[in-house]
């Protein structure tokens, strides 16, 4: 058995490198995006909790789509059907789902992140600990995007609205991530800790809830 | 043996089928046969619990069916193929096998893919196949992955003359050695069998 979870890893991880051509592609928009919002407030200026601000809901709608893409594909009916009645259960492979598209967005993101922080005037000394604090916050955005996805792809339509109920989960990591801009005021310390702990209860809740949306709403 | 006991299901107010029941012993084939939209299809996954049913229940050696039992005894086939199209065949069958927890033997996997699609690159993607290949992948986990109770809609669905015979072949060496499988099919099956009729 735990061979065969390790086996599936590395099955997953060459998935998520195959898919890795959509992250990307997404990530260019980003750049564009990122570009235009620059070129369009080239004469304002402002703190960097503005370009910061719309860095991570980019970074939100980023790994919402791409969450959304990959359940659409990897648990469509039959795939579903194959999961609920492997020795596996469907939580883990949940997780070991998320976890992959949780890399694929981390490791593209640090290659663009230089880039984009330049795009949007805020200052390369920021870079690590934007990089540092993206990597814990994206943990959690990909496992509660898991739960909207998971809802979102249901077959019954009239239930896809109710997926909107996860959006005020995203809330907080907005919130906190904010605080970076505050780092001589705030212990960055703890607001690492925050997420950690943000992503500890979403590790607990999140594999189960979108295992139990996929199997009731789309099987 | 597999009891199915006073089995019902509606989607919404539409009811599929009423008190369905029977009984499958070990080393048997069950035929469900019936027109389209009698909810054959539907009858199998309550059976597999992928869907709950409306009332009834199905037990397995006695014992009420839940989501572990299904997922160590059941291997269902859908009508619809579940590989990945951007994998290759050799890479959806490793895959695939790995999900199943299938106990890695590449003697027999060579063996039982040359058994069943003959000579051909396996290192083809997934969506260069024709209807047939992708149906035979699926078939593959048949001779592949150990389970007792085989559940099957439509197996012989887009299939040439010879591969049915080596289905049936695979099917009757099954029940010989005392494998219970339910088929949901319109086609006739040159093994002993039974039938259910839903009307």
């Amino acid at each position: 058995m735990i061979k065969n979870f390790f086996k599936l890893i590395a099955n997953e991880f060459s998935l998520m490198i195959k898919g890795s051509i959509f992250t990307f592609v997404l990530f260019c928009l980003l750049m564009i995006a990122s570009s235009i919002f620059s070129l369009a407030l080239r004469h304002v200026t402002f703190d960097i909790e503005i370009p910061l601000a719309f860095l991570w809901i980019m970074i939100f709608f980023i790994s919402l789509i791409k969450v959304e893409k990959v359940y659409a594909s990897d648990f469509s009916e039959a795939k579903l059907q194959q999961y609920i009645l492997s020795p596996f259960a469907l939580e883990i492979i949940i997780f070991v789902k998320n976890i992959m598209i949780y890399l694929n967005l981390l490791f593209l993101f640090f290659i663009f992140s230089p880039v984009i922080l330049v795009i949007l005037n805020i200052k390369l000394s920021y870079l690590i600990s934007i990089n540092f604090l993206l990597a814990l916050s994206l943990l959690s955005i990909v496992f509660i995007s898991s739960m909207t996805a998971s809802i979102t792809i249901s077959r019954n339509n009239k239930l896809s609205i109710t997926s909107v109920l996860t959006l005020p989960l995203f809330v907080p990591i907005l919130i906190f991530s904010m605080a970076i801009t505050n780092v001589i005021d705030f212990d960055i310390h703890k607001l690492y800790l925050f997420f950690l702990a943000y992503f500890l209860l979403n590790l607990a809740f999140s594999p189960l809830l979108t295992s139990f949306a996929l199997k009731k709403l789309s099987v | 043996m597999i009891e199915i006991n006073n089995l019902s299901f509606a989607r919404g107010n539409f009811l599929i089928f009423k008190d369905v029941s029977f009984i499958v012993k070990s080393g048997e084939v069950m035929i469900l046969r019936g027109p389209n939209g009698k909810g054959k299809t539907t009858l199998l996954s309550n059976i597999t619990q992928l869907l709950d049913p409306l009332s009834g229940e199905v037990k397995y050696q006695g014992i009420k069916i839940d989501s572990y039992i299904a997922s160590q005894c059941f291997l269902y086939l859908g009508e619809n193929h579940f590989a990945y199209d951007q994998l290759s065949l050799n890479q959806n069958i490793d895959y695939w096998l790995s999900i199943h927890n299938v106990k890695f033997n590449k003697a027999i996997r060579d063996q039982s893919i040359k058994f069943l699609f003959g000579e051909l690159d396996l290192n083809k993607k997934f969506y260069q196949l024709s209807f047939g290949q992708k149906k035979k992948l699926q078939l593959l986990l048949l001779m592949l992955v150990n389970k007792p109770i085989w559940i099957l809609d439509d197996p012989f669905n887009g299939l040439d003359n010879d591969t049915i015979v080596k289905i049936t072949t695979l099917l009757s060496k099954k029940a010989e050695n005392n494998g219970l499988i339910i088929i949901a099919s319109h086609q006739s099956i040159a093994i002993p069998h039974r039938t259910y009729e839903l009307i």
